[in-house]
């Protein structure tokens, strides 16, 4: 298959598998739940083909103009498909996850007809070839996202909604302008020519900067930078499987990927470092990083304990990208799909208690341990990889960063990272505490909230398996760092072919 | 040869703990119910013997996995050998002892109590773990997997700590994990900052990247924080006496012997100990080191007497012990030449505190179930290794010959002085802590006595036996020091003699006048103060956090009031549109009026 058919049945895969779900009936529970799955299994196997290709030097690309001087391209970079192989390996498992989770609740249609619609956005953000082209997946997935946060149409989920909509909206007007304001200044800018920038005169510089500032506002909103992070912990009212999607797969990462494509393929970093931008960007994400973290300590729930944990965890990235220098740029790349792993598994637990024992307050968890072991295993690989030790993928993000940080010259940032895993630690261990240590309803001590006998294993098994698979995976992406295509190589191998000077 | 050995023999080491772990649940599982389980069985005691025999049989070799983390490197040398030799020993007698210890947790399990049967497959899931954890840090030689190895063996050792979940266990757990998670941050910080600083992976290129590094000797001082909460250095110390002494006994063993070892071991590899090429900052970090050291090896003593617990006796005597080995060790910044002797002397010295202490804590069990065995015996038995420890006898005698030797001859009799003196206090901690046994095992005595040949007893004496010939079966031409000479004698025992005059003057003044003291010196000393210091800070912290939550919630308003706005804004314009559209037609009219009038009225 020639290298843009690929890139066009891998988006369309998800495309066609959306419009197919929309014309089948609500009660066709069977055909609907193969054709997601099958979309789901298509487009990873697509997806693993191209990843097998570019490391053999093969190129994807595909392009037709819309305007003129404005094309719409498509384009699979080892960045790109790096996003991409995350966005649907865990699309898979949340897919899964979310068949199991949403079994005989009502607007089902709906619900995974928008899903598989974020899939072909998340993915067509990965694969954009220039930032026309991202945005209007960026947009897409905004909206379609939409239908799936206020999905239960409670009051408070209709709220959530509402306050998404004010970020993600504003946000991308925003973007926009920025876009049109590159656009006018230097033409249609093909991610990777990071020369057109670098080469305008320095009479452009403080517009570039302001540009810089007001691009990575936009973003900043669904990377959940503070103070545009808002609208995150507000949408946890939303079932487990979007928040796994909003928190792990698709949203939040589309920011920090935003971030990762303006500062690597349009500004360039020796641009951006020259123009003093690097700094500001490593001073926003230690100021997120400590907020978050902050901010998760003083909660009494789990799900928004885990969406402040994620502001301070998609700070990482950006810190990464602030370091600047090979090491920290690792870190960037490979947190991107570390700390995916680590948070689905998270938010699939928070949802396995839920629906299993109605449990969503922390103080409710006492001695869930033993009722329901194989997730509470996995809650303890993800929190103990989100604290940072190793053999969890969360520990080799930290040692990047931190190694990064000497090699950029801010020793600080090790402060930070050490302060940042102490918070985290001080609100993970009490929970894991609880987990295993204290007694329980199992153990004659009180009742759990809402028991639900789900399944003969401790809960569904369509629940289970997702749980069990993402918690292994980080387990292995970081045991295994070293195996081609692992996580934390594959981001080696791009910085080393891509980015190093 | 030893190469292909140890490629086989290494891995296997390390994952027959973990195997072992897995198994307990697989058995429990496939039990048929009402069946009695046993976890704590025969092949669940073999958890370090791999590691064991690794040790004894293979001297030296290295072997790389490139796959693993950042790069696995695996080692066995001079130090690692013996220092691995004795850790699995300890953990492979006190594994013994704990069939023994913990049957009667086991016979209640049986008997269907669901709480013993909990706690009971909770140790034999981390008592595995912990160790692999453990052998893990002492083989490693890259920076991962070192830290890899201390994380596992720490967290999982909490729930060790924390076994018996009576309030002073939850307590002893609390300052266990809060110094244990402050010990990892200060270490995470040493090891990212020297590693990057340096550019590698393993603990020897960052030893040598640290001595050119600017600012080495404060990764140096992290690094001797982070480590020495394990190790109970002074300031960092008061975890110890409130969790040692809550874990079932044959945990505070390894606690005691072996794991606090691991703080030493960090030291050991990541110090640039006995480099000339050091700097004036590391022979500071040493200074500081010794004084610490000295500190703890004699207040630890001094606050321990006052303890009534033998097990916090103990404890104390533990974090004594460890300052005579923090001052050894930084006499290898201070004095880098001496280094290569004194790297063995403190490597024997490690390994005869670590059997020692373990037998002394695992005969505080044998006093509370005292064996079949007469009472002159039992207590012959009980006195030898706390006599080893005062450095009178065998082991300790040996040890302590090993490094007086060695200092002596370099010139430093001051801190010979220094630790003879911490000697005295281990003497008077020895005293105090059979003086608190036999009160207890007479006790005891009353209530019945145990089988000699059962898992305890048989654990015990062979604990006691290993401990006190060491300097014998402990390997390599190193640690053949051979015996202080007659005439070194006198100089060697008078802390001996002192501590023990000491303590009988004390005994005949208690017996007439009893002390107050131990009542209100509680085990823990700092814990306690720095307790109500943090409900203070909490207090004030919970106010400023409530503030800044109403800072933002402010802020938030203030954005929904600018929006409220614009839209008003947006209605008042519809408004006006209406207006407008209403008044239409006259607003025409007055203005074709007025255009009329302009016309008619305006000059020509």
């Amino acid at each position: 298959m020639s290298g843009g058919l690929l890139l066009l049945a891998t988006l369309c895969t998800s495309l066609f598998a959306a419009v197919m779900i929309f014309l089948l009936p609500e009660r066709a529970f069977r055909a609907r739940t193969g054709l997601n799955l099958g979309a789901a299994l298509i487009k990873l196997s697509l997806v693993a083909w191209m990843v097998w290709g570019l490391s053999r030097g093969g190129e994807y690309s595909l392009e037709f103009p819309v305007l003129e001087g404005l094309a719409f391209a498509l384009r699979a970079d080892p960045l790109g498909i790096m996003f991409a192989g995350l966005s649907s390996l865990l699309w898979l498992f949340t897919t899964v996850y979310a068949i199991g989770y949403l079994e005989d609740s009502p607007n089902r249609k709906r619900f995974f007809g928008f899903f598989s619609l974020c899939v072909a956005s998340t993915l067509g953000i990965s694969l954009a070839g220039n930032l026309f082209t991202f945005l209007i997946f960026y947009e897409l997935l905004t909206l379609s996202t939409y239908p799936l946060v206020v999905h239960r149409g409670t009051s408070q989920a209709l709220a959530a909604g509402r306050v998404y909509l004010r970020f993600t909206l504003t946000a991308g007007l925003v973007l926009m302008i920025g876009m049109v304001a590159l656009h006018a200044l230097a033409g249609d800018i093909r991610f990777g020519e990071r020369e057109i920038l670098a080469g305008l005169s320095p009479d452009h510089r403080p517009l570039l900067v302001g540009l810089f500032w007001g691009l990575i506002a936009g973003f900043g909103v669904k990377a959940a930078l503070v103070p545009l992070h808002g609208w995150l912990p507000r949408a946890m009212v939303a079932p487990a499987p979007v928040s796994a999607l909003l928190h792990a797969v698709a949203v939040v990462k589309a920011g920090a990927f935003g971030i990762v494509r303006l500062v690597y393929d349009v500004y360039g970093i020796e641009l951006s470092a020259e123009l003093g931008l690097l700094t500001g960007l490593v001073v926003v994400a230690a100021v997120t990083i400590l907020y978050g973290s902050l901010r998760a300590l003083a909660q009494r729930e789990l799900k928004p304990l885990l969406a402040y944990s994620t502001v301070s965890q998609v700070a990482y990235i950006v810190l990464g990208i602030g370091l600047g220098g090979p090491l920290g740029t690792i870190a960037a790349f490979s947190h991107l799909l570390h700390q995916g792993l680590m948070k689905a598994t998270l938010f699939f637990c928070a949802g396995n208690y839920a629906e299993e024992l109605g449990i969503h307050r922390i103080d409710g968890l006492d001695g869930a341990g033993r009722r329901m072991p194989l997730t509470s295993l996995a809650f303890t690989v993800g929190a103990l990889g989100m604290i940072g030790l190793p053999p969890v993928v969360g520990f080799f993000s930290k040692w990047y960063l931190g190694t990064g940080a000497i090699q950029a010259g801010m020793p600080w940032v090790i402060a930070v990272l050490v302060a940042s895993s102490l918070l985290s630690a001080v609100y993970f261990l009490p929970i894991l505490g609880r987990l295993w240590f204290r007694p329980g309803p199992d153990h004659g001590v009180g009742e759990w909230p809402e028991e639900r006998r789900l399944g003969r294993l401790e809960t569904h098994p369509w629940l289970l398996v997702p749980v069990v698979a993402t918690a292994l995976f980080s387990l292995m992406a970081g045991m295994l760092a070293g195996v081609p295509f692992s996580p934390l190589e594959w981001a080696t191998r791009v910085v080393n072919t891509e980015y190093l000077p | 040869m030893s190469d292909v050995l140890l490629v086989l023999t290494l891995p296997a080491a390390l994952l027959w703990p973990l195997l072992l772990m897995l198994r307990v649940p697989l058995v429990a599982a496939l039990a048929d119910r009402g069946q009695p389980r046993v976890p704590l069985d025969g092949p669940w005691c073999s958890a370090p013997l791999p590691a064991l025999l690794l040790a004894l049989g293979v001297d030296e070799g290295t072997l790389v996995i490139d796959w693993w983390l950042l790069g696995g490197h695996w080692a066995l040398d001079g130090t690692r050998g013996p220092l691995l030799a004795f850790t699995a020993l300890l953990w492979l007698l006190a594994g013994g002892y704990a069939r023994g210890y913990l049957a009667g947790e086991q016979a209640r399990a049986v008997a269907g109590d669901g709480a013993a049967e909990a706690r009971l497959m909770r140790f034999a899931l981390l008592w595995p773990l912990t160790l692999s954890g453990n052998l893990l840090l002492l083989v490693a030689e890259d920076i991962a997997s070192f830290y890899m190895g201390f994380a596992v063996m720490t967290f999982a050792a909490y729930g060790l700590v924390v076994h018996s979940q009576a309030r002073d266990a939850r307590i002893g757990g609390l300052a266990y994990l809060v110094m244990a998670v402050l010990g990892e941050g200060l270490i995470l910080a040493g090891l990212l900052w020297g590693a990057g600083s340096a550019g590698t992976t393993t603990l020897g290129g960052l030893r040598e990247g640290m001595l050119d590094a600017p600012g080495g000797a404060w990764m140096g001082l992290l690094l001797w924080l982070g480590f020495g909460v394990k190790a109970g250095v002074i300031g960092l110390h008061f975890w110890l006496p409130l969790a040692h002494p809550v874990a079932p006994t044959p945990a505070s063993a390894v606690l005691s012997g072996a794991m606090i070892k691991a703080g030493l071991v960090g030291w050991l590899f990541t110090l640039p100990l006995g480099e000339s090429a050091a700097g004036e900052a590391f022979v500071w970090l040493g200074r500081t080191m010794l004084v610490t050291g000295l500190v703890a090896a004699i207040g630890a003593a001094l606050y321990g007497v006052c303890q009534r617990h033998p097990k916090a006796v103990l404890a104390y005597s533990s974090i004594s012990q460890m300052g005579m080995i923090t001052a050894l060790v930084a006499m290898g910044l201070v004095a880098p030449t001496l280094w290569p002797a004194l790297s063995a002397a403190v490597v024997l010295f490690a390994a005869h505190h670590g059997l020692t202490k373990g037998a002394l804590f695992l005969g505080v069990g044998i006093g509370e179930h005292p064996p079949r065995l007469p009472s002159w015996l039992l207590w012959t038995l009980l006195v030898l290794p706390a006599l080893s420890l005062t450095g009178a006898l065998a082991s300790g005698l040996a040890g302590k010959w090993a490094f007086k030797a060695v200092l002596d001859d370099g010139g430093h009799p001051a801190v010979v002085t220094w630790l003879s003196l911490a000697a005295v206090g281990t003497t008077a901690l020895m005293a105090r802590t059979l003086w608190c046994q036999w009160q207890g095992e007479r006790q005891a005595r009353k209530e019945g006595l145990e089988r000699l040949v059962s898992p305890m007893p048989l654990a015990w004496l062979a604990t006691l036996l290993a401990a006190l010939t060491l300097p014998w079966w402990l390997g390599g031409e190193r640690f053949r020091l051979g015996w202080p000479p007659l005439a070194e004698l006198p100089g060697l025992l008078w802390p001996l003699a002192l501590g023990l005059l000491g303590s009988v003057v004390v005994w005949a003044v208690a017996r007439r006048r009893p002390l107050r003291l131990p009542r209100r010196l509680p085990p823990g000393d700092l814990w306690w103060l720095l307790e109500k210091g943090w409900q203070r800070l909490r207090a004030l912290g919970q106010g400023n956090l409530a503030r800044l939550a109403s800072a933002q919630g402010t802020w938030v308003a203030w954005w929904l009031e600018r929006e409220r706005d614009a839209i008003r804004a947006l209605d008042g314009m519809t408004r006006a549109e209406g207006w407008l559209r209403h008044h239409a037609a006259v607003l025409m009219m007055g203005v074709a009026v007025g255009l009329a009038l302009l016309m008619l009225f305006a000059p020509a």
